[in-house]
């Protein structure tokens, strides 16, 4: 804190100093220094953004310490304390509840295990996909436009529409994604409501057993319909880093004699680092926010506990059991996952003086 | 341009950003200040003179944003005739009613109800507490009422005793409908049953001796609620589905009319999962399916040349002949209504016969009410009414919110929400008999 302090008046302290050789007695007057003189500009968004963004924050979060149901006009700030986190994280009957009976709230382990899952498979297969299609492309394919168009398409749709879409893609009786199993003699199989776990039973490390480690069946198909949906976005921010490239860089990988391959994993691929890290951000927030097409994939806010996310779980709490500060107890939860992927991509960033 | 003038220009920036910023916050705090002034109007009732002079606005809050619903509510309010009080609605849609519960939930707790608003009766009434409501007996529940409700619904118009509530419909739970021409072809009759087992038996007769599937069935966490409620009832008798609903089930009891209903799950379609209950029930129209089971509200929805006694028929669902599960809508009477003598008087017309015949006429449920006229109602309606008349008891349904308290019924939603896709007899057994924790 001093420190900041003493940088804020080295600061201001600067300011003071004209570079063009004045003296620091030649103060400007205050209401006409740049920032005074600007700040219509920029003090009406910073107040608003201020309010609506952190100061929503602020608030979430100090509701998530009451007890509130779901009248915010009767919120009791007077009693603050952690026990919705506690119960988030350990489950139990919270001191608030109003009812004897069916009051007990189970942790949400499992829906912040499926949130992960869904983040990571979503965001590591979309990455390497974007990146095989964007070589793809990038080799001066004939109709390279056209295909960049057809790839990039999806995105454009809402989750809404992808969602009612993949429904009938993934529907028994005459979806297209059986339909494939059955030419491969494989037969129909239950998709969107099959909570079979797809993966390894039970895995030892040794004498250390880790357990089982899959994804059930249903948040695959999430997962899969949302890598079609966003790959061709980490294609589209591939294909630009790979343009960046000079050719001379190909040429002389080329002329040492790298095949291929090599050329791509040694030379190319190496230099798409911030290319990489800003998809994977920018894909990882959206797989936070998949909730709008799992609520209409299954035309409610409770998918089963297979495919439950954090942001379901939590939508459900506020308005289906009145729990609203349970519920913010959980959005913080959310906001501190997007955080920690954000903030170490912004302070790199701020080391490196890209931002 | 001169410096003059861009300093000018400057100033005019500011003063336009300014204006802006006042007229977007003005905006901000003009929207809070409408949405609580909507249940204020004519706040002049309670004046002590009871109901003669009655006067004002009473408003409704409901979900009926369409189809047979808003119909009936229409037909409801057409046929209140009365010139001091004036009844208007409006609707909150979404999500299965959640918004309007989140919607009353809001305007109740900050003392802004509105007149009265659809809600299922019963235990779903105990999201407020005894005090929340005003007192109906005598103005609204007097001996006209209390002689003609059956006992069933009587009993869930109240809290802690207290009448609270008017109900106004009542939609069976335990139906089950067939197609005839496919029950015939396969050689089964559905009048003999008298056990669920009777049903599986039947189901499998079918999948042998027809092309057609067994059972019509739309794979949801709701459809598969209600069909294990029914079971319950049927194998266990009313004893047994009340010591569940009190908390107190017995294990055996809960997973045998899970095994039951896991069986008949079988019997359904192959992307059951993937339609709806409309989808399903146009299936069985079409002879591609032989039973259904569904509240009775399935059959509003059947086709005009799909014939009741010709076509399709119905049976109350095998175990379960003398009883009628009950499945209702009410309209709750808040104690800080804002006209609360006109809103009484609304709500007197409400339980009344000719209300009832004009608002279930289109909803295709039936009067709560013993004395109704119902020959205006159509045949299938008169004869579930014949039944409802006749039957031994009501019990209320859980997965529409009679039977158990708001989080409890939740905990039954998630249980069947994990049900649907992992058919786990014994985790759901276990997670039904911990919903009550």
């Amino acid at each position: 804190m001093r420190k900041i302090l003493r940088a804020v008046k080295r600061r201001i302290h600067r300011r003071r100093l004209r570079s063009d050789g004045g003296t620091t007695d030649q103060r400007t007057k205050f209401l006409n220094r740049d920032s005074v003189r600007s700040a219509p500009f920029w003090l009406p968004p910073f107040l608003l953004v201020f309010l609506f963004v952190y100061g929503a924050i602020i608030w979430n979060f100090v509701i998530s310490l009451t007890n509130v149901s779901n009248n915010l006009s009767t919120i009791d700030y007077s009693n603050l304390d952690f026990e919705n986190y506690a119960i988030a994280f350990d489950g139990g009957t919270p001191s608030w509840a109003r009812f004897d009976v069916g009051s007990y709230i189970s942790p949400i382990w499992n829906a912040a295990q499926n949130t992960i899952v869904l983040m990571v498979a979503f965001a590591v297969v979309c990455l390497a996909l974007g990146l095989w299609l964007a070589i793809l492309v990038d080799r001066d394919i004939r109709f390279e436009n056209t295909f960049r168009t057809i790839y990039l398409l999806p995105m454009s749709l809402s989750f809404v529409v992808t969602a009612k879409f993949w429904a009938f893609m993934y529907n028994r009786e005459y979806g297209l994604v059986n339909a494939l199993f059955e030419a491969v003699g494989a037969g129909s199989v239950e998709i969107i409501q099959n909570s079979t776990l797809l993966g390894v039973e039970s895995i030892a490390l040794g004498p250390i057993a880790i357990g089982s480690i899959g994804i059930p069946v249903k948040l695959a198909a999430i997962v899969f319909a949302l890598i079609w949906q966003y790959s061709g976005y980490a294609m589209v921010v591939y294909l630009a880093g790979l343009r960046a490239i000079p050719d001379s860089h190909f040429e002389a990988a080329r002329v040492d004699g790298a095949s291929t391959i090599r050329m791509y994993w040694r030379v190319i691929i190496p230099q798409l680092r911030t290319a990489t890290v800003s998809a994977l951000v920018v894909l990882m927030v959206f797989s936070l926010k998949a909730f709008d097409f799992i609520y209409s994939l299954y035309g409610s806010y409770n998918p089963g506990s297979a495919a439950d996310i954090l942001a379901t779980r939590m939508v459900r709490e506020a308005y289906q059991n009145s729990r609203f500060a349970f519920a913010s107890a959980i959005a913080i939860v959310l906001f501190v996952m997007a955080l920690s992927i954000v903030a170490p991509y912004l302070y790199t960033q701020y080391r490196r003086g890209d931002l | 341009m001169s410096d003059e003038n861009q300093y000018i220009s400057r100033r005019n920036v500011l003063r336009a950003t300014g204006v802006a910023t006042a007229g977007a916050l003005a905006g901000c705090g003009g929207g809070g200040n409408g949405n609580g002034n909507g249940g204020n109007g004519n706040g002049n009732g309670g004046n002590g003179n009871g109901m003669g002079n009655a006067s004002g606005e009473v408003s409704i809050l409901h979900a009926w944003g369409s189809g047979d619903g808003a119909n009936a509510l229409q037909a409801l309010k057409d046929g209140f005739e009365n010139e001091d009080v004036n009844v208007t609605d409006s609707v909150v849609q979404g999500a299965a009613r959640s918004n309007l519960v989140s919607s009353i939930q809001t305007r109740m707790s900050s003392g802004n109800p509105p007149s009265t608003w659809q809600a299922w009766p019963g235990k779903n009434l105990l999201r407020f507490t005894a005090d929340q409501y005003g007192d109906l007996e005598g103005d609204v529940w007097d001996s006209d009422l209390k002689d003609n409700y059956l006992e069933g619904p009587k009993q869930q118009a109240q809290v802690d005793g207290k009448y609270v509530a008017v109900p106004l419909n009542i939609h069976r739970i335990n139906n089950l409908f067939y197609n005839t021409s496919v029950v015939e072809e396969a050689g089964v009759d559905p009048s003999s049953f008298s056990t669920p087992s009777d049903v599986l038996d039947a189901m499998e007769t079918v999948a042998s001796e027809t092309d057609a599937t067994p059972h019509a069935h739309a794979n949801a966490a709701w459809t598969a609620g209600q069909l294990w409620e029914t079971v319950l009832l049927a194998q266990a008798g009313q004893s047994g589905y009340n010591d569940y609903i009190n908390g107190e089930g017995s294990r055996s009891a809960v997973e045998s009319a899970l095994e039951a209903v896991d069986t008949m799950i079988d019997y359904t379609f192959d992307d059951a999962s993937s339609i709806g209950f409309p989808e399903a029930s146009t299936r069985m129209q079409n002879g591609e399916a032989a039973f259904m089971h569904q509240g009775d509200w399935a059959a509003g929805g059947f086709g005009e040349d799909f014939v009741y006694g010709e076509d399709w028929d119905h049976v109350p669902f095998p175990g379960s002949e003398g009883h009628y599960a009950l499945n209702m809508d009410s309209f709750p009477f808040p104690a800080e209504a804002p006209n609360p003598e006109a809103t009484k008087v609304f709500l007197k017309y409400c339980g009344g016969t000719e209300a009832q015949i004009a608002f279930n006429r289109e909803k295709g449920s039936i009067p709560p009410r013993s004395d109704a006229d119902v020959s205006q109602l159509n045949e299938f309606q008169q004869d579930q009414y014949d039944n409802f008349t006749n039957s031994d008891a009501q019990p209320p349904s859980i997965q529409h919110g009679l039977a158990v308290v708001p989080p409890v019924l939740s905990n039954f939603g998630d249980a069947f929400s994990d049900f649907i896709s992992n058919r786990d007899v014994g985790s759901t057994t276990d997670a039904l008999m911990n919903a009550f924790n």
